[in-house]
């Protein structure tokens, strides 16, 4: 998936590693579900699960920053979209699969509960 | 639990220093009701005895470590007993380890008294009720072991300068920023491998790193939704902006420790992220959630950043204070970007040695060195001086704003922000 079709490189600075190393194919998966900000949103976040190694061991500083960052990101891209309804879902799926991590209760995979807060939201 | 280092400087080659005093000092501001106080001596020719004093009866041997129970804040000693340090082998610059562990008042913070912060603490408190134990847990025990509230207290003034100001909104927004702060310092701690914080253990070595993490997540998620929430999308902006500034930031801090010592602009940038962009961020949310006008919104801003870094200024100078419950000597052992060492190092004749200290491994004798050459140099006072300046700035930017009221109350809290170097 070519980030410039899509007008997103900007939002990829400091991202480029994380972004060759996976992240562009799970961004060509919601972008078949939602507009180019929202799917890029979404894939920072499984980025930043993925990297951080949530819920299995510690992940390195470099890992947990850049995570940090991914996370930040997909706010701020969530903030520009002015949707509640999609800046809730999102904050709630990271909730579920943080506090499963720690050992709270089970959750559901990251991507049932990112689908499920995209919804009807199209590209 | 409270962890402190007690400077004991002896000036004989044998000597019994009598610390009860100020033993009991420590016990009163950590406000430790009722518990142990534990010591244990650092070095091997100076030792620790309970005993009557010079004039008591037989002196029991000194031993390398001692425990005073403490009950209702005092010391729990005989009428003519005393706790000294004993040194074998001085005069010396000693240094005693302290613990305090038990029941403690809570702490008093800067916003005591605030209007508002009442609110604050109540949401949350209800915010962490709901939250799965295996997070709240640790996070509780972050929240509650003090921090002094200054970016929810920014948050809850701005937000009365408005048309719209609603103090049960500006206690979600507050309580939000709050832990979007300690969401931080949990992921923090575990890069820089702190062993405590606040006094107490960081939760990535209570609780392990791989959980430290998540709960660091749980609670930046979380904070994220309650400011969504409220349904201003500036404010959501304004928060959004503020965390991809702090995250850039702390990757640029961890980035240019192996560059030491840096240099001022290069100070400014890092502090402008990892501290000015959650106190500015703080000031304009408020302000926006309020309903202030946007030139106020614009001053708030600049008044905010400002005070961030006058803020950052002062906790680098704590790197230097015994008394400041802070490990002492962390920045030195990190190298990290820090004020008074970029000062230190511009000293014509004490900055080639700090600058050398710096480029080689450090043991503890190596870190109290460049302490003392960073005291030698007047760097603390000149960081002080200009946190100082940096206030009056912020101030200055508050002039010709109409404040309703709460210009008293941010004159004090931008005043607190830099007391505590005094």
């Amino acid at each position: 998936m070519s980030v410039t079709i899509d007008g997103i490189e900007v939002h990829l600075a400091g991202l480029e590693s994380v972004w060759q190393a996976g992240m562009h194919e799970v961004y060509a998966f919601y972008r078949a579900r939602a507009t180019p900000a929202v799917a890029l949103a979404a894939a920072m976040v499984e980025s930043a699960v993925s990297l951080q190694e949530l819920g299995d061991r510690p992940p390195t500083p470099p890992h947990l920053l850049l995570g940090d960052l991914c996370l930040a990101r997909s706010s701020r891209l969530l903030a520009s979209t002015r949707d509640q309804r999609l800046q809730v879902g999102f904050a709630r799926a990271v909730e579920h699969v943080a506090a499963a991590a720690a050992g709270g209760p089970p959750a559901p995979p990251l991507r049932t509960l990112l689908v499920a807060a995209i919804g009807g939201v199209g590209g | 639990m409270i962890t402190r280092r007690l400077d004991v400087p002896t000036s004989h080659a044998t000597e019994f220093v009598d610390i009860t005093a100020r033993l009991q000092d420590e016990v009163t501001a950590a406000g430790l009701l009722d518990g142990r106080l534990h010591l244990q001596s650092l070095h091997t020719t100076l030792g620790l005895t309970l005993n009557q004093g010079r004039t008591g009866g037989p002196t029991p041997l000194p031993l390398p470590a001692c425990t005073v129970l403490v009950e209702s804040g005092r010391l729990v000693l005989g009428r003519r007993q005393s706790v000294f340090a004993v040194e074998l082998d001085g005069p010396r610059r000693r240094q005693l380890a302290m613990q305090l562990e038990g029941d403690f008042a809570r702490p008093a913070r800067a916003d005591a008294g605030q209007p508002g912060l009442d609110l604050v603490e109540l949401e949350l408190t209800r915010q962490l009720l709901v939250d799965p134990s295996a997070v709240q847990a640790p996070m509780r025990r972050l929240v509650e072991a003090g921090g002094k509230r200054l970016r929810p207290l920014l948050a809850v003034l701005a937000s009365r300068l408005g048309g719209e100001h609603d103090p049960l909104r500006a206690a979600v927004l507050a309580a939000a920023l709050e832990l979007i702060h300690d969401a931080t310092l949990v992921h923090d701690d575990y890069v820089d491998e702190a062993a405590t914080r606040r006094g107490r253990p960081t939760v990535a070595a209570s609780e392990g790193a791989a959980r430290a993490v998540a709960i660091g997540d749980y609670y930046f998620a979380k904070a994220t939704r309650m400011i969504a929430e409220l349904g201003n999308h500036d404010v959501t902006a304004t928060i959004a902006n503020a965390v991809e500034a702090i995250c850039l930031s702390q990757m640029d801090d961890v980035r240019l420790r192996g560059s030491y010592p840096g240099d001022y602009a290069m100070y400014l940038r890092v502090v402008r992220g990892k501290t000015a962009a959650l106190f500015s961020a703080a000031c304009r949310a408020g302000a926006q959630l309020g309903g202030a006008r946007p030139d106020v919104v614009e001053r708030l801003t600049r008044f905010g950043d400002l005070l961030g870094i006058a803020f950052q200024m002062a906790d680098d100078l704590l790197d230097y204070s015994a008394s400041s419950g802070k490990p002492l000597g962390q920045d030195i052992r990190q190298r990290a970007v820090s004020l008074p060492l970029i000062y230190a190092t511009e000293d014509a004749t004490r900055g080639q040695r700090v600058h050398d200290l710096l480029d080689g491994p450090l043991d503890e004798e190596q870190v109290r060195e460049v302490q003392e050459l960073v005291v030698a140099t007047g760097a603390l006072d000149r960081v002080g001086e200009e946190a100082r300046g940096l206030v009056s700035a912020a101030l200055r930017e508050l002039d010709e704003v109409e404040l309703d009221g709460v210009r008293p109350e941010l004159t004090d809290l931008a005043r607190s922000a830099v007391d505590r170097i005094r």
